[in-house]
């Protein structure tokens, strides 16, 4: 075997995008208007043109008969998001070799989830999308909103860390000329938890975890009950605001 | 160890990951999961590949019988997710985890009761032997297994995944290895109850239960009672039934002994004398007029032998007929009830048509149809076709008595044959009766009769009421009475008055009716039947043709080729003898020059160093 060392290799930059095998960008939606709200999360893919914004406003506006004021904001959140998406595109990014963890914690619906797992931001393979039709196939959920939900809490995570890796090599960047050394180091354990590979993977260990362990990595499912709904909608109005 | 002792598990896995071992990662592996053999990340080696699959396959096997989750063992697992739901989806779909539990519940029932998995994992590969031994015996699923006698799966997997696909998609469904056409049913099988039921008829014996094929005694209170003559004579039978209630039934010699020549014989003397029945007879001398008769009715078409009779235009296409329906199965009752329902029809429509021609008395026209209880050459068709022909007659007996005539008169009627079935059935029937003789008819209609009535007990009632009205209107002879009372399970009516057959007969009218559309319907679908037999013979005639013909052609291009090679062959000697000659005359040109150089004593390497030799010198 060979020895690895992660560091030493020095990864070229791959252009900015989304680290998984569609470059699609997950766009959440929180809006509120007269009292009433409006919350949403979905993917967007970037190359679509962005008189497709305003036409897709108009129909979520149409279909879930909210007032027409909201056409407008909606269009705007998306286009926000999608421009400052698109800044990073031009630039570089380093991700190194790069596991890191993902969490979730979300509810949709009825259904409560927990989880927590390693992901390759070198992975340019990976795919949300599957990974969340496993899950609900494994955990038999029937919800079918969950999928998609979860999909997106990943893609928002990578998403992040993503774009950290981009700002702090930018900033690295301007740190550069002031002293050398590897700087990536610094980036890598700032942002993300970066997983100790050389620990984990390296040759004296397993990857198989340790029993203790696995509760840690184990998904959470729960279904709740409409009151405990009730409650927990209430305690997140009340965070939010 | 332990381990060994136990009994061996037995895991199931298809024949075509036969390449996995637990010490080796083979090169499906490599090809399907090759980020982890390039190099391209410190978290993706082969080792952590093997630890990974290793674990998963032993979790599984764990429990072998439940179907393993991805969520299960990816808790267990470091590493990047997606990669680890690649190596599960790649095991999966090579059957080496999931796939006893692939979905059938039969399969697992079957195979749950050969484990007793009680294995633990460990981490030290060495110490792991696991003895998959695949048998090669399905060609698909495979077992696992210890002893020598084991079973053998039942149900054949999908096809192996191909190895280019990346552990994509999950080995599906284990399912039937797909649909089995039913058996073809041969004609036997259809109609082999029809022809037995038509043989056995009447000829076993009711008290002795052997078969009678000889003459035997039928009991007229029921028809379906028979004593052979032993039994009979020694009164050994049910003492309610009286000696006087059973008719001697001669069931012998007559309808065994038609060879094929004597067919022939009766057609082609058919088609000489046309109606002539003395001549014909004497024609086929080891036969009586009925039997000639009634033969000719059995055959298929045989109605339409007598209609050409007087044609002789059409001799070529009724031959033609005749012998193709006799290769089409003369054992083919359908037809052949068929045809007797077309004389059925034909009778009835002569009947209409000839009803001027027919002043000829009346009772000898019936006494001639008492006769036919000659007929009795097959079981009670003669009975039944009496009464069937007689019911059909009713309508006409009304009116101005019987509507057959032999002779003259009815050729003036005679039409084409059942061919033009565009008249209606009933007038073909009429047609056909007043063609044939009385007791021809008669058995037409019997065996007609009996191919409806077996099959429905009430419409033999109804034949047999009819058959009662007619026949004592006829002759109220007590003779033709019992004859007529014998065939069936009707009861007898010994003297109902005009007015009430004539009522009755002409309400019975009405239900024969539909049966006799039902034994119009089945006519066309028997001759149907025998058509697409004869078409489909032809085709295969012609398919083997084709393909004769087919193979001579590629064998005559073979030969061509093959003498072309030939040529090319002999022309190639032909050049390697002229370039051999050529080589020798370039040798023989060589070998002068240098003799020539010889003999004028200049030699060639001498020539080299000469020059060398002066340039020295120069310098």
């Amino acid at each position: 075997m060979k020895s690895h060392s992660p560091w030493g290799t020095a990864k070229n930059p791959v252009k900015f995008r989304m680290p998984t095998a569609d470059n699609l960008v997950p766009i959440r939606l929180d809006i509120e208007i007269d009292g009433q709200r409006f919350r949403d999360a979905f993917i967007w893919n970037p190359s679509d043109p962005d008189s497709e914004i305003v036409v897709f406003a108009k129909r979520t506006v149409k279909d879930l008969k909210l007032p027409p004021a909201f056409v407008t904001q909606i269009a705007q959140s998306i286009q926000t998001q999608l421009t400052e998406f698109r800044s990073y595109e031009g630039q570089d990014m380093y991700t190194g070799e790069k596991v890191v963890p993902i969490k979730l914690d979300l509810r949709v619906n009825h259904t409560l989830i927990k989880d927590h797992f390693l992901w390759d931001l070198n992975n340019f393979e990976s795919d949300p999308e599957d990974f969340a039709k496993t899950f609900c196939k494994d955990m038999g959920i029937e919800d079918p909103e969950v999928g998609p939900a979860i999909a997106i809490a990943i893609r928002e995570q990578l998403y992040e860390i993503a774009v950290q890796n981009v700002t702090s090599v930018r900033e690295s960047r301007i740190n550069k000329k002031g002293r050398r050394g590897f700087e990536h180091i610094q980036a890598s354990k700032a942002c993300g938890n970066a997983v100790d590979l050389f620990k984990l993977f390296g040759n004296r260990s397993t990857v198989v975890r340790k029993r203790k362990e696995w509760d840690v990595y184990e998904p959470i499912v729960d279904l709740l009950s409409n009151e405990e709904v009730d409650a927990l909608e209430a305690r997140e109005e009340r965070n939010t605001r | 160890m332990d381990r060994i002792s136990q009994d061996l598990e037995l895991y199931t896995i298809p024949s075509y990951s036969s390449w996995f071992s637990w010490n080796n990662i083979h090169e499906v592996e490599r090809f399907s999961l090759r980020e982890f053999f390039d190099g391209s990340s410190v978290t993706r080696s082969p080792r952590i590949y093997k630890e990974y699959r290793d674990f998963i396959i032993s979790k599984y096997r764990e429990d072998p019988s439940r179907k393993l989750t991805f969520t299960e063992v990816r808790k267990s697992l470091v590493g990047d997710i997606s990669v680890l739901l690649k190596v599960f989806t790649f095991l999966e779909k090579w059957g080496l985890i999931n796939f006893s539990v692939a979905d059938n519940s039969e399969k697992n029932s079957y195979e749950g009761s050969a484990r007793t998995a009680s294995f633990r994992v460990e981490e030290e590969e060495d110490n792991w032997r696991g003895r998959v031994k695949v048998e090669e015996g399905a060609p698909y699923g495979v077992r696992v297994v210890a002893a020598p006698n084991s079973m053998k799966p039942i149900i054949a997997p999908p096809p192996p995944p191909s190895v280019a696909v990346d552990g994509g998609g999950f080995v599906g469904e284990v399912g039937e290895s797909g649909f089995k056409w039913p058996p073809l049913a041969s004609y036997s099988d259809v109609y082999g109850e029809l022809m037995q039921q038509e043989k056995k008829k009447g000829s076993v014996c009711g008290s002795c239960k052997e078969n009678c094929d000889s003459a035997h005694y039928e009991y007229t209170k029921e028809g379906s009672f028979v004593l052979c003559e032993k039994c009979f004579k020694s009164g050994n039978y049910d003492k309610t039934k009286l000696a006087d209630d059973f008719k001697y039934k001669d069931s012998a010699n007559q309808a065994a002994a038609w060879t094929d020549a004597e067919t022939l014989l009766l057609l082609e003397s058919v088609l000489k004398h046309g109606d002539d029945w003395d001549l014909v007879a004497k024609n086929v001398q080891t036969k009586s007029k009925l039997e000639c008769i009634s033969k000719l009715i059995e055959l298929p078409f045989g109605d339409l032998m007598l209609g050409v009779g007087n044609r002789k235009s059409r001799y070529l296409d009724v031959i033609g007929d005749i012998s193709n329906s006799r290769q089409a199965g003369l054992a083919s009752n359908a037809s052949q009830e068929s045809v007797k329902a077309e004389d059925q029809s034909s009778e009835l429509k002569d009947k209409e048509q000839s009803r001027e021609l027919t002043d000829t008395d009346k009772s000898p026209e019936l006494k001639d149809r008492d006769q036919s209880p000659e007929l009795k050459d097959k079981d009670q068709s003669p009975e039944l076709k009496d009464k069937d022909l007689s019911s059909e007659l009713k309508d006409k007996d009304q009116q101005n008595g019987d509507a057959k005539n032999e002779g003259p008169p009815l050729k003036r009627l005679r039409t084409g044959p059942t061919s033009d079935a565009g008249n209606s059935l009933m007038k073909q029937v009429a047609r056909i009766s007043t063609m044939l003789g009385p007791h021809v008819t008669a058995s037409a209609a019997d065996a007609a009769v009996t191919a409806l009535c077996y099959e429905n007990q009430c419409s033999r009632e109804v034949f047999d009421d009819d058959d009662n009205y007619v026949d004592t209107k006829a002759s109220p002879e007590t003779s033709d009475q019992k004859r007529a009372a014998e065939v069936d399970n009707s009861v007898e009516d010994e003297g109902p008055n005009q007015s009430e057959i004539q009522g009755t007969s002409s309400v019975k009218s009405i239900i024969p009716q539909n049966l006799r559309t039902r034994a119009a319907t089945a006519t066309a679908l028997g001759a149907a039947a025998a058509n697409a037999k004869l078409l489909a013979d032809q085709e295969e005639r012609e398919i083997g043709q084709l393909v004769a013909t087919m193979i001579e052609a590629q064998l005559t291009k073979l030969q061509r080729k093959l003498k072309y090679f030939d040529d090319l062959e002999l022309i190639m000697g032909k050049e390697h003898a002229q370039l051999e000659e050529l080589e020798e005359s370039l040798m023989e040109e060589r070998i002068n020059v240098l003799q020539r150089i010889f003999t004028a004593g200049i030699t060639k390497p001498k020539e080299h160093t000469s020059t060398t030799y002066q340039t020295d010198a120069i310098q």
